[in-house]
């Protein structure tokens, strides 16, 4: 694949934007804080796999408080009301979204699987390096987006 | 999601029944005395996906009269070219607003007279 296919992290923004448009932020007034960083003391980490034509993860993490402001935001309720399914739910689904679009981007022959959800610990990829990141704080909470190649094809040079 | 569409058609006065993949739906719909209006398909399910629910809806003479709308973050040309060759009547790409889901039931004819839009 040359770089021109490979998604950058503007396009993750322009995602990003899309996803907090439509559900996270309809209002426009939680926007996501690109650029202010801070480790999550106890996260949540959904990714989806691609596959085919294209080898690599999607991954959206944050803290569990931000994923519960993100459930209480998508399934519009109260942050007491939300369990910790509904967490894992609206995390699966915001990985499942970003992915897919981010699949709309690739070759045609590459499929996006099933939502993974992790809670407690960050998903590892260990054949794959990180080739863009968005990150930043969400009502104050950490909150990233970020795409991992499978190593073998990124390092494989543009013809 | 499927919190999400339930507000949605919820709110417009369906009663709604959600199942986490086609199979499901299939056996749902088959225990179900009236067929429903409206089923709110995604393509990407495990067990069995929403191309093959539409394609298993669309063989089954009972659901022939159901609308199917495929809501999906599938949005190249060729997936929306099969989905509506298998007979979905609609395609809703994620992410989508509220606005954008009951202006598609609306073309459809599916948002009743006096619905809280």
């Amino acid at each position: 694949m040359s770089d021109q296919t490979t998604p950058t992290v503007d396009n993750l923004r322009e995602i990003a934007e899309q996803v907090w448009s439509a559900y996270l932020d309809p209002e426009g007034i939680r926007p996501l804080m690109l650029g202010e960083t801070s480790e999550a003391s106890s996260g949540v980490s959904a990714s989806v796999s691609l596959t085919g034509a294209w080898h690599g993860h999607v991954v959206v993490t944050c803290s569990s408080e931000a994923a519960r402001n993100a459930a209480a935001a998508f399934l519009a309720m109260e942050t007491t009301e939300v369990s910790d399914e509904d967490m894992t739910d609206v995390m699966g689904e915001l990985a499942n979204i970003v992915g897919g679009n981010v699949k709309s981007m690739l070759p045609a022959a590459t499929a996006v699987s099933l939502p993974h959800v992790v809670t407690g610990a960050a998903n590892r990829f260990p054949t794959t390096r990180q080739i863009c990141e968005l990150a930043g704080t969400w009502l104050d909470e950490p909150f990233s987006i970020s795409m991992w190649q499978s190593r073998e094809l990124a390092e494989v040079p543009a013809a | 999601m499927r919190l999400i569409l339930r507000r949605i058609v919820g709110q417009l006065g369906f009663e709604v029944a959600d199942a986490e993949d086609g199979r499901a739906a299939l056996d749902l719909l088959a225990g179900m005395e009236n067929v429903p209006d409206l089923a709110l398909v995604d393509w990407n399910m495990p067990n069995m996906n929403g191309l093959e629910f539409v394609t298993a809806a669309r063989e089954d003479a009972r659901l022939r009269e159901m609308t199917l709308v495929m809501v999906t973050t599938e949005s190249e040309q060729s997936h929306i070219v099969r989905a509506l060759a298998a007979g979905a009547h609609e395609y809703v790409i994620k992410p989508f607003t509220s606005e954008a889901m009951i202006e598609k039931l609306a073309l459809l004819g599916l948002v009743p007279t006096g619905a809280n839009t």
